[in-house]
């Protein structure tokens, strides 16, 4: 407990001030919502430790820092690294950021910015990968470098179609494990990849498991529960996340044979998708969640995006193995920084088909210019497709609540008339 | 939902393809090798590799063959019964075929399994395949053609005196045959070796049998370094592909549900490129599949590849194979491959 004379340094004030965010999240979650599941406890817990006390959870390992999904986790986990996916969603960081990056930059960029400038991790990363992806992302990384931070840059193709692309991201991947390796001081080996890909795989697969859940009628789990299990996997030890999620998906199946609904029986079901919502910045899914919807799937690189693809490998030997981790970074990416996206566009309407949405969401941080510019083509398939969609601009602020509120409130009513309607 | 429930459907869903086709194309290959020696003969209008060459052994013969022969004889001659003939004996190869559709490939042909043990032998070795860059793969897709044009042409031109040419020397009767790999390899497994020769008795036979001894060579080291090597530029596959659209086999593909990961076309051995990147197309038999089921395995997408026989799933692409076929379905790491 602190004594009264103390006076509070900046670190302490964003602490403080990220705790606040933080908490406030974490207690909409835990209190707003009925039948609440037991085992998500955990990842409450989770971000609670990490987020409201500020506590290391990898004390003596080496962290390696992630700018965007691209950087493979399996290689990172291969030499031993832990990695530490560095996309923020604090408002706080965010603020500090903006003194650093022009007005109107992606609040993700700028919040990720702002920690580095504020140097305050709880578990720093001792090195960092940054991924050639969008224009912020890309220039972010020499700025990060500016405060003293060792930052190495990955080149990512903008297209993935082409052959040369294909090729340049296999050697970037190399490259970057012949860095890492060299800076672990570890040889990158048949048998370390083999189990860090089966290890990653099996994460996956229990990933996978969660979502058929939610094909059901009556859906078992909230569309943020699972925005909040996914996003732990940036930071989480890998093997606790795997316990963990085990004990859910344990959970959910006998919520599922209870027919137990979260949602109400007309509540529609929605597909999110665009900029991601990272923690604490679940304004989006917590409105449409609060305003009888609940999200059933998703395609953002938070979540859908991070776990979908697994790494597939024909031939068991490290050329092999190298070359398939590469490719699914790549290959089924829909992230919009790259100049055709109709895999995104197609994936959307899979997910709504699959899933039996009722409409899709689009959110774009404000100051994300490529979600922003790939708006126009997604609403125009939307439309061919008859699928409702509602686009929002949002960004970190707290100040656009009630507008943002009235307009979900709007789109849900619309999508009940026409469910109701179809009956 | 079925996925609780054991089903037939799910355990050959789940199966593991590699260990499935390893032991098929054994019993294969021993059929048609050695079957000749209990008795087995299947004919002569085989789709697939069975060589004449191989003596007692054969378990059936080989079309490529046979078509050559059929077609050293005078033009006059076709008009009548013996056009007749060719026409049934054609019809006998395209029921054949239609059984299987290219799956005499990816599980029959004695070449091909050749190969495939070829390329379990670099894997063991830790060597990495070598690919063709995409320009080249387009490139050499039109000499299988080219090789089924002058297989069917020269022998008429021995027969028949064609606008007007020369008629060809006699040497020229087999032309095929005198390159293919399979005139030596297969009846080397019987403990026949007499094929690996070269025939000094004409200019034509010396050409002829010298390039087939070069055509093995590049066979073998060809197939260890690429994947099914041989079969990129096989005439027998250029045939199939001309009568494959009604065969009962399919590889069918649901675009809608494909996320172009590529993960097919990784594991597809003949680098086949619209397997991963047509999402428009349901019919995925192209010129060059062997349907070897290898992407269907290799698909993590719910029911986006499958093999389809007379319209009924035979064998889908499912999560839950893909997750046992790349053992990430236990938390362990007792995988060792
Ligand atoms: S939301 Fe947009 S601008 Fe921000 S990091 Fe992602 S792609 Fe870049
Ligand atoms: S040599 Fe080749 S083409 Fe000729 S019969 Fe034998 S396998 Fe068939
Ligand atoms: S392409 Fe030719 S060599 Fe290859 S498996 Fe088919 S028939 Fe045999
Ligand atoms: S593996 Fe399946 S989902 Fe991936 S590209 Fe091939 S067909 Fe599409
Ligand atoms: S497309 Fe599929 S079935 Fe055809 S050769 Fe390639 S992997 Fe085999």
């Amino acid at each position: 407990m602190h004594t009264e004379h103390t006076i509070e340094t900046p670190h302490q004030r964003q602490n403080r001030h990220k705790a606040m965010e933080a908490i406030s999240v974490i207690n909409a979650l835990k209190e707003d919502f009925k039948f609440p599941i037991q085992s998500m406890g955990y990842f409450y817990d989770l971000f609670e430790t990490v987020y409201c006390r500020h506590e290391p959870l990898h004390e003596g390992k080496v962290k390696i820092g992630t700018m965007c999904i691209q950087i493979p986790s399996e290689i990172i986990y291969a030499l031993d690294g832990v990695p530490i996916r560095l996309c923020n969603g604090f408002y706080t960081d965010d603020e500090i950021g903006s003194d650093l990056l022009p007005q109107k930059s992606c609040p993700l960029v700028k919040a990720t910015v702002g920690w580095f400038a504020s140097d305050n991790f709880s578990d720093k990363p001792d090195i960092t990968f940054s991924p050639t992806t969008c224009d912020q992302k890309t220039k972010a990384g020499a700025i990060i470098e500016s405060f003293g931070h060792t930052v190495i840059d990955v080149g990512f193709p903008r297209t993935k179609e082409s052959e040369e692309s294909h090729h340049y991201w296999r050697e970037s991947v190399k490259s970057f494990a012949v860095k890492l390796s060299k800076f672990q001081g570890k040889k990158l080996t048949r048998s370390n990849l083999e189990s860090a890909i089966k290890k990653i795989g099996y994460a996956q697969s229990l990933y996978h498991k969660l979502t058929e859940f939610r094909k059901n009628k009556a859906v078992p789990i909230l569309g943020v529960d699972m925005f909040l299990v996914t996003n732990a996997f940036f930071f989480d030890k890998i093997d606790e996340w795997i316990g963990a999620v085990e004990k859910l998906v344990a959970e959910l199946e006998q919520r599922a044979s209870a027919g137990v609904n979260v949602a109400g029986k007309a509540s529609p079901r929605i597909v999110y998708t665009g900029s991601p919502p990272i923690f604490p910045n679940y304004k989006i899914p917590l409105i449409i969640e609060q305003s009888d919807a609940v999200i059933v799937a998703d395609e953002t690189c938070s979540s859908n995006r991070m776990f979908n693809d697994m790494v597939a490998v024909d031939e068991w030997n490290l050329y092999d193995m190298i070359d398939s981790v590469s490719d699914k970074y790549l290959k089924a990416c829909t992230c919009p920084i790259f100049t055709q996206n109709d895999d995104r566009i197609r994936r959307i309407i899979q997910l709504v088909r699959s899933y039996s949405g009722d409409g899709v969401i689009y959110q774009a941080f404000a100051g994300c210019q490529v979600y922003e510019m790939e708006q126009r083509s997604v609403l125009a398939a939307m439309e061919r497709e008859g699928i409702p969609i509602l686009y929002i601009e949002s960004d970190y602020s707290p100040s656009q609540h009630g507008q943002l509120t009235t307009r979900v409130e709007a789109f849900v009513e619309s999508l009940k008339n026409r469910k109701r309607m179809k009956k | 939902m079925t996925k609780n429930k054991f089903s037939l459907r799910r355990s050959v869903n789940n199966m593991n393809l590699v260990r499935f086709r390893f032991w098929f194309q054994i019993v294969a290959f021993v059929l048609i090798v050695y079957g000749g020696y209990i008795g087995l003969d299947l004919g002569n209008k085989l789709p697939t590799f069975a060589c004449v060459f191989n003596g007692e052994g054969t378990g059936g013969k080989c079309y490529v063959g046979e078509l050559q022969h059929d077609l050293k004889h005078p033009l006059e001659g076709f008009v009548g019964f013996a056009g007749y003939a060719f026409l049934i004996s054609l019809g006998m190869f395209m029921v054949w075929f239609w059984a299987l559709n290219k799956g005499w490939c990816g599980f029959v042909c004695p070449l091909g399994t050749m190969q495939d043990w070829l390329t379990m032998v670099r894997e063991k070795s830790k060597i990495r395949y070598s690919e063709y860059s995409w320009a080249n793969r387009g490139k050499i897709k039109s000499i299988k053609y080219i090789l089924l044009i002058l297989l069917l042409l020269l022998p008429v031109m021995i027969a028949n005196s064609v606008f007007g040419l020369p008629k060809l020397p006699n040497g020229l009767s087999m032309p095929f045959c005198d390159i293919c790999p399979g005139r030596m390899m297969i009846p080397a497994f019987t403990g026949h070796f007499n094929q690996f020769y070269i025939d000094f008795s004409s200019k034509t036979d010396l050409v002829m049998t010298t390039l087939g001894m070069i055509i093995v060579g590049l066979f073998l080291v060809g197939s260890f370094v690429k994947k099914r090597f041989f079969c990129y530029f096989c005439p027998m596959a250029a045939l199939q592909y001309v009568f494959s659209k009604p065969a009962l086999l399919k590889l069918y593909k649901d675009g809608a549900k494909c996320t172009r990961c590529g993960d097919c076309y990784r594991a597809c051995d003949m680098d086949i490129l619209e397997i991963a990147d047509d999402v428009t197309s349901k019919n995925l038999v192209t010129e060059d599949c062997t349907l070897c089921l290898k992407c269907v395995a290799a698909c993590p997408e719910e029911g986006c590849l499958e093999a389809n026989f007379m319209g009924a799933t035979i064998f889908e692409s499912t999560k839950e194979g893909f997750i046992l076929r790349m053992a990430m379905d236990q938390r362990g790491e007792k995988h060792a491959h």
